[in-house]
């Protein structure tokens, strides 16, 4: 991938997205919770007894309340919070155990080929570039909601955040993009998110499974309780595989938890040390 | 019951064949978990960076030489959630490190466990006890 030496290109994506992250972290800002509205400093803590357990990676975190779900004033769920979890299995996305029961990833043979012979160190996670949607991550991200924007906001994932244009249009050519173009509306208490315009450049996986520029994602974001997120995301890309699937993967609320800095590029010692076929963190 | 089950999801992510489990790269990669390292040495830096943080070590060879060794860690942030203080290794610091070498460097690896003089450790991910 030639991108991942571009060093220029990632110091200017880095200006680029912290420059945004720091326009949406204002917008934030000025945000008062509703009355009543859940935020990231516990409110829904409040009805949980105050025990603790492991999260992910992290010990000793307030665990997720399991009270009902909020609305906002418009009548829509209350998604805002941080959140832990969720996407598919960065390890391997076809492990049925992170898609929805029956379906299976069957690549077109140029696929195949293409996963045989990926490196490790040519992964894009790896050059601190986009895990793209719907790689999962061990660190936390954030959901922010104005009337006509949705923001994911993303701490690992090299610190970048994505846009999602609430009842709008896909462009009609949208230029090929890490995250594409994403468009979002409500059924009933799910956000589906619509997305087009993908480059075909990040990996689904450690593994190194493809895609094409023809990747159309339909994220499902259900709130089934305070401190709990369902997401399903269904992977259409004709291009690469032999029919549509969908990842199944449940976000864990973290109250209390505010997202920390992660760049990435500072220090990325290990890109030189990876060796062999691109595989999972065990090996497999 | 539920903290259970979690607190032992948790224990199966962070160590997956015996590899520590990084954010952003195959752990096995980059490290041979055969390969046990087992040092003493005086700390020299702290790198407090993402995506990990580093810190590197005197440690007297075989022969009585020198040799610089550079150990990863975790991140700062899952370090920080888990107990850990950017001060928790400080140059100047004589420590003792379990761990695994990296496949293709030398005198670098993956700190698994950290004891100080006083007893107390450190991991990998963990202040398995508050960090002083």
């Amino acid at each position: 991938m030639s991108q991942q030496g571009n060093i220029n290109a990632l110091v200017i994506a880095s200006i680029v997205s912290a420059a945004a992250l720091l326009a949406v972290v204002s917008l934030l800002a000025q945000q008062a919770p509703a009355p009543g509205q859940n935020d990231s400093k516990g409110k829904a803590a409040s009805k949980t007894e105050a025990k603790t357990g492991n999260v992910g990676l992290y010990r000793n975190q307030p665990l997720a309340p399991t009270g009902p779900v909020v609305k906002l004033a418009d009548g829509t769920v209350d998604l805002s919070g941080v959140w832990l979890g969720g996407g598919g299995s960065d390890a391997d996305i076809a492990n049925p155990r992170s898609l929805k029961a029956g379906d299976q990833v069957i690549m077109l043979p140029w696929a195949e080929e293409v996963v045989k012979n990926r490196q490790s160190k040519e992964d894009p996670e790896a050059n601190c570039l986009p895990a793209g949607i719907p790689r999962g991550s061990p660190y936390p991200w954030r959901i922010v909601q104005t009337p006509t924007h949705y923001f994911i906001l993303f701490e690992g994932n090299i610190h970048s955040f994505r846009q999602i244009f609430m009842n709008a249009k896909h462009p009609e050519d949208p230029d090929p993009t890490w995250y594409g173009h994403s468009v979002g509306h409500w059924e009933g208490n799910t956000l589906v998110v619509d997305t087009v315009g993908f480059n075909d450049k990040f990996w689904f996986d450690y593994k190194g499974h493809p895609h094409t520029e023809k990747l159309h994602t339909i994220e499902r974001y259900t709130r089934t309780d305070l401190g709990h997120m369902a997401i399903e995301v269904t992977i259409d890309d004709p291009g690469t595989y032999t029919k549509p699937f969908t990842t199944i993967g449940r976000a864990t609320l973290m109250p209390g938890q505010e997202l920390m800095e992660y760049i990435c590029q500072e220090n990325n010692q290990d890109l030189p040390l990876l060796t062999g076929p691109a595989r999972g963190p065990g090996g497999r | 019951m539920r903290s259970e089950v979690t607190a032992a999801i948790a224990g199966a992510v962070l160590l997956v064949a015996g590899l520590p489990v990084f954010a952003h790269h195959s752990g096995a990669a980059e490290f041979d978990s055969t390969k046990k390292i087992d040092l003493t040495g005086v700390v020299t830096k702290v790198e407090w960076t993402n995506p990990h943080a580093h810190f590197y070590m005197d440690v007297k060879d075989a022969s009585g030489n020198t040799v610089n060794w550079n150990l990863e860690l975790a991140s700062p942030n899952v370090l920080i959630r888990n107990g850990w203080k950017r001060t928790s290794v400080k140059p100047g610091d004589t420590v003792s490190v379990t761990g695994i070498r990296a496949k293709d460097a030398p005198n670098y690896g993956s700190a698994s466990l950290i004891t100080f003089p006083d007893g107390h450790k450190l991991n990998f991910t963990s202040a398995e006890e508050p960090a002083k």
